[in-house]
């Protein structure tokens, strides 16, 4: 079993695998971010990024998490309907700057985490980067 | 006792706009806050209100070093939604360019670090050298900085005078063969000030996340020219190299062997060219609706470009850039503990920063 084929197994997710757009995405239904976040440092891979979108009328956010495993670029989305969704940072330094970012352009919190500005001043108006994805896109 | 010293947000090493905050005891930096945004630009948010045309040359401007590998993680991003693919030409003149700027990114920071070294003699020798490397940019693209080289569906320039590109490769490679690369690993100037510096462990890098040149000092491996291969990479030759001590002289030495492969790169893309097109001829296309993600091995480690669309919009509905200072810089904050004050600027310099990049 390949490391990518583990990752569902390790994650107690029935789903598999979807490739698209340069991407091999993985629906975690239920699983949240924090185990997927353990779950992807036991397999070693390499933490990227996420892309934050603001979703059509009171939709919410989609996040999108990314990491590197061995060359292969995984994707997992996690709809919050609420502005919070919880932090990884004790488990994934990397998402340090990401998740700041994030809470400045957004206005999401992650929560379990202290914040200090990093593009803001201290005390400016968060969700500097909010803009609704259109919904056809949004599906 | 312990103190703080502000450094920046003027120049505090490099002509750039950010701050460390050095918390010192004596001459010893205990630990080091971070801090950017000072230029924040907003791109991404501006990129949703620019076409397939003026978002190409808008995201060259995220950074003026590596303005050519922004419009190719871009267009490679933008093709799968346009149903296009680069010819093998384009594709070939895609590495070449992207070495070119590989080069001239290496040398530039091979400068710039002997600079912060004192050492002036090898910073003109490497601008020197540099200017080589941009002279050919210049011939085959028109511009110094910023290309205009990459569409979606290819390349809007051909390589015609390959010659004289092999000419400057010899004598780049032989410059750093028996002058750059000697002097750096044996001055006492360079060792003593990059040796034993600024070390970020492999389990740090790790845990960091590093990418590029700073993680493969570190002991890494990693290069998306080998684990994700795009353009023409596949089908070229070339090692990775990887040194282990996570140190200035690492990252120094690693840069300067990526120089060597990147030469290597070259002349093998030259000499594969195939004939042909160098770009699909289209200049009107139709986005489907979705998303589409490209990955590229910029001079400071990966760019990742995210690009959404919606089906017979003029603006793409979301652009997301992920830089890689914005990943290495971070590390700062290992590296400098328990370095002396003095090595700072140096250090920080050692990730190859770009704040235009970051503060994208």
């Amino acid at each position: 079993m390949t490391p990518l084929e583990s990752i569902p197994l390790k994650l107690g997710v029935s789903e598999t695998w979807q490739f698209a757009g340069g991407v091999h995405w993985l629906n975690l239904g239920s699983v949240g971010v924090r185990a997927l976040a353990a779950a992807m440092n036991e397999v070693r891979a390499r933490f990227i990024t996420i892309t934050a979108y603001e979703l059509p009328k009171d939709e919410g956010f989609r996040l999108e998490y990314h990491w590197d495993l061995n060359g292969n670029l995984l994707g997992f989305p996690f709809t919050i309907t609420q502005k919070s969704i919880d932090s990884i940072f004790d488990i994934c330094p990397a998402v340090d700057w990401i998740e700041r970012e994030i809470h400045e352009e957004y206005s999401i919190d992650f929560a379990g985490r202290a914040y200090e500005p990093l593009l803001l001043k201290p005390g400016a108006t968060l969700g500097v980067n909010l803009r609704e994805l259109p919904t056809e896109v949004a599906k | 006792m312990s103190y703080k010293i502000p450094m920046g947000p003027y120049h505090p090493g490099l002509e750039e706009p950010y701050k460390l905050d050095m918390i010192c005891e004596g001459e010893t930096v205990k630990d080091a806050e971070l801090h950017i945004g000072f230029n924040f630009r907003g791109i991404e948010h501006l990129a949703e209100t620019r076409n397939y045309i003026q978002i190409t040359a808008l995201m060259e401007r995220v950074c003026g070093i590596c303005s050519f590998i922004h419009t190719l993680t871009l267009c490679q991003a933008m093709e799968p939604l346009a149903g296009l693919e680069a010819p093998p030409r384009a594709k070939y003149i895609r590495v070449i360019m992207a070495e070119l700027e590989r080069l001239h990114s290496h040398v530039l920071w091979a400068g710039i670090a002997a600079k912060l070294m004192g050492f002036k003699t090898m910073f003109m020798t490497c601008f020197e050298l540099r200017e080589k490397v941009m002279d050919i940019l210049q011939a085959i693209s028109g511009n110094r900085v910023n290309y205009s080289m990459n569409r979606p569906g290819g390349v809007n320039r051909d390589i015609t005078d390959p010659g004289a590109i092999l000419r400057m490769v010899e004598a780049l490679e032989a410059e750093m063969a028996h002058t750059v690369i000697p002097i750096f690993t044996t001055s006492s100037t360079a060792r003593s000030r990059c040796a034993g510096v600024g070390v970020l462990t492999t389990e740090k890098a790790v845990s960091c996340a590093v990418v590029g040149p700073v993680a493969r000092a570190s002991g890494i491996g990693q290069d998306l020219r080998r684990s994700a291969p795009y353009a023409a990479y596949a089908e070229l030759d070339f090692d990775v190299p990887v040194q282990p001590a996570g140190d200035v002289k690492a990252r120094l030495l690693v840069r300067a062997l990526e120089i060597m492969e990147s030469c290597k790169l070259i002349r093998q893309a030259l000499e594969k060219l195939p004939p042909g097109e160098i770009n699909t001829g289209d200049d009107k296309f139709k986005f489907s609706t979705g998303t589409s993600t490209s990955r590229v091995e910029a001079p400071r480690g990966e760019v990742m470009y995210s690009v959404s669309w919606k089906e017979g919009a003029r603006n793409p509905a979301r652009v997301h850039v992920r830089t890689p200072t914005f990943v290495n810089m971070p590390a700062i904050r290992w590296m400098v503990k328990g370095a002396r004050l003095a090595d700072t600027p140096l250090i920080q310099a050692s990730i190859d920063p770009c704040y235009s990049c970051t503060d994208r």
